[in-house]
């Protein structure tokens, strides 16, 4: 077994019950990389997720504490758990349902609040464990088996919301990206506050399949790449490209959200003894 | 003619702590004040919630009064987030409690599911007010009966359920809740209304609240396996804690003991066997209720929450008039107190809607569901005149005489 596996996961949950050729367990192994590089023991990192693919496949795996929410509800659950935990690493690894649709509320005020958590948005593009259809990060006009016409809402990109919302450090990589993944995934976790990284994955049963029309895990990997470079391997332009890299990091520049609550919590007691308002002082 | 001595029980624990803390002061305070500081009373030191009228307050009583005791206020984005954080802050070791009201109610099912199965200790307040959805504001109703029972996807649970029908009792009250919240490792609903919310009235609160230490239950830490004990009833097991590296799986799947997701019917079996008979096995040490003349009654006129208090006052009326009725208040709603219905005697349920919650489970309970009569009013109180009639008319013609803007029929 691979010795980061051994390190930090639960050799009984891995391999996960993953499809073939799924960038969920390869993007996880990338996040230890990162982790072990920043020196964290399994007791430093809360480790939390949604639901759906990426959800299911990576929730239970992390061999310290773990918390997979309600579907788009994680943000919220590890708002509550800094507050308890402030001194916590709180890496939360969501798909795009979690992240861009169903949960975008939470996401956007955990970013304003700069909340101290590392967001890992995995994307396949679409619903995949529902047996794949359209969210809003599938490319407009793709097929997809509830867009059998070519998806007609146009889809947007996490990365230019959560930046909009405060979010203090935001980059976007995909699943060719290796080495720039994990050297973002680091950077993220020196930010005591929001970090929120994009990653787009190939999914071979279901976007794969319907979108690109291949179950090839290869050939699906090599469209991200040419969308991630926007180059075809002919030479011809793709047609579309992802910004990758790091797109804003102001990264430790403004007071994480629990520290900010137990300032006001000092602030308060200070001026609450000095009026001779004690415990029971209601 | 009245009697000379009526049989009046409370069975609740604040019968005999209000008698144990006699140092503190005496107020004139609204049941809000009342519910937030029973709940700092008790230890919570998180709260986060969505203003909603009429549980606002609350909110914003606690948004002063958590960071004078160390604890933290959360003006959350929705309800959903509000219960969700509360969930997570007590994961992490910390006494939690939100409020809402109907509107914001239903929004937090997701976040009640979860904490259910994950046995998460949590406190819900909801001020109920006149539906359908948003209703009127300012107006108090109960049309959250059956739905802080059924709180949550997908069954298989229990839930606990109070009502306080007091400014002082939603104090002690919201004690007791976290107290069953703890030792029974769930969400405890303080399910109470506008009325009782938005009422000012005589509050007495004791001086200390670290003297309360007697009656509190803290909150422990389980440090072990199992984290789940699936196929049993067992409660006072200490809740599962998030952030001290014990390793605990808390999700939203059918769990093993370790939490781990499992897909087998088994599980799922010794899942619901521990969410539902932890409740089942130890409902007499969930039992509250006051009850007053019930030995002669002919007709018991039953109630929870605000309006308990005119039917009350109108048994009472009733009887002094010759009729032989008695009252019954429930406090502890669910799990529904099937054994005080043993009684064959004739029931005026009372309640604030329409379309009869509480009188369904009643007639499920009695030995004979034909002397079951319901009396709704919807978004004002029952009168003692009503209250009156209602009662001579049931004992005497047995049916309810026809008056304005009462129902009666539940078919």
């Amino acid at each position: 077994m691979n010795k980061l596996a051994l390190k930090y996961l639960r050799p009984s949950q891995i391999p996960t019950k993953a499809c073939h050729g799924c960038g969920i367990g390869m993007i996880e192994n990338w996040i230890l990389q990162a982790i072990d590089q920043f020196g964290l023991k399994q007791e430093d990192v809360v480790f939390g997720t949604g639901i759906g693919c990426v959800g299911r496949q990576t929730y239970g795996t992390w061999g310290g504490d773990n918390f997979g929410a309600t579907h788009g509800r994680a943000l919220a659950v590890a708002t509550g758990l800094k507050i308890a935990q402030p001194d916590k690493k709180y890496i939360i690894v969501v798909g795009d349902g979690d992240a861009a649709s169903i949960g975008t509320s939470h996401l956007i005020h955990a970013a304003r609040r700069n909340l101290g958590v590392t967001v890992i948005c995995e994307d396949n593009m679409g619903y995949e464990s529902t047996g794949g259809q359209f969210s809003p990060t599938t490319p407009a006009g793709y097929v997809t088996n509830s867009s059998p016409y070519g998806m007609v809402e146009p889809s947007f990109d996490p990365c230019d919301i959560v930046k909009a919302a405060g979010a203090t450090f935001v980059a976007e990589t995909t699943a060719t990206q290796w080495t720039q993944s994990v050297k973002i995934f680091k950077k993220a976790l020196e930010n005591d506050g929001f970090s929120f990284i994009h990653v787009r994955f190939p999914c071979n049963e279901n976007f794969g399949a319907y979108a690109l029309g291949t179950r090839d895990t290869l050939k699906n990997l090599e469209w991200i790449e040419e969308h991630t470079t926007g180059r075809k391997a002919d030479g011809s332009d793709s047609d579309f490209r992802w910004e990758t890299g790091i797109k804003h990091d102001a990264s430790n520049s403004r007071p994480e959200f629990s520290k900010l609550l137990r300032d006001l919590q000092q602030r308060v007691q200070v001026r609450t003894a000095a009026t001779g308002l004690g415990k029971g002082g209601h | 003619m009245g009697d000379v001595a009526i049989q009046e029980e409370l069975v609740a624990p604040w019968g005999e702590w209000s008698r144990r803390y006699r140092k503190g002061r005496r107020l004139l305070e609204a049941g809000t004040y009342a519910l937030t500081e029973g709940a700092i009373a008790a230890g919570c030191r998180v709260f986060a919630g969505y203003p909603i009228t009429p549980a606002t307050d609350i909110a914003e009583y606690m948004s002063k009064r958590l960071p004078q005791v160390g604890g933290y206020y959360v003006q959350a984005e929705d309800e959903l987030a509000g219960m969700h954080m509360c969930a997570g802050a007590s994961l992490g070791g910390l006494k939690a409690m939100t409020a809402t009201s109907g509107p914001g109610y239903t929004l937090m099912h997701d976040a009640y599911g979860w904490s259910i199965a994950n046995e998460i200790p949590l406190v819900v307040v909801d001020a109920m007010r006149v539906g359908p959805v948003s209703g009127i504001t300012g107006a108090p109703g109960q049309g959250e009966f059956y739905v802080s029972r059924y709180c949550s996807q997908g069954g298989n649970i229990e839930t606990i359920v109070l009502s306080p029908a007091s400014v002082q009792e939603a104090f002690w009250l919201t004690i007791d809740a976290f107290n069953l919240a703890e030792r029974f490792r769930t969400v405890v609903t303080v399910l109470t209304d506008q009325v009782i919310s938005d009422m000012w009235e005589d509050l007495f609160i004791p001086d200390d609240y670290e003297a309360l230490a007697d009656i509190v239950v803290p909150r422990r830490h389980n440090y072990q396996m199992p984290f789940y004990p699936l196929n049993s009833s067992d409660i006072d097991v200490p809740p599962n804690v998030i952030g001290l590296g014990t390793g605990v799986c808390v999700s939203a799947y059918t769990h093993t003991e370790e939490g781990y997701d499992i897909e087998e019917m088994e599980a799922q079996w010794a899942q619901t066997y521990r969410l539902v008979n932890k409740i089942r096995h130890h409902k007499d040490q969930i039992l509250r209720y006051e009850a007053v003349g019930l030995d002669d009654a002919e007709v018991i006129a039953v109630a929870y929450g605000a309006p308990a208090r005119t039917v009350k006052t109108g048994v009472l009326e009733a009887r002094r008039r010759g009729v032989k009725a008695g009252f019954l208040r429930l406090i502890s709603l669910w799990p529904f107190p099937d054994e005080l219905f043993s009684r064959d005697v004739r029931y005026l349920v009372c309640e604030l809607n329409y379309d009869g919650q509480l009188v369904r489970e009643v007639m499920r309970a009695v030995p004979d569901k034909s002397k079951v009569h319901f009396m709704g009013k919807s978004a004002e109180l029952h009168t003692v005149t009503e209250l009156v009639q209602a009662l001579d008319g049931v004992v005497t013609q047995n049916r309810i005489p026809e008056l304005p803007y009462i129902w009666t029929e539940v078919r």
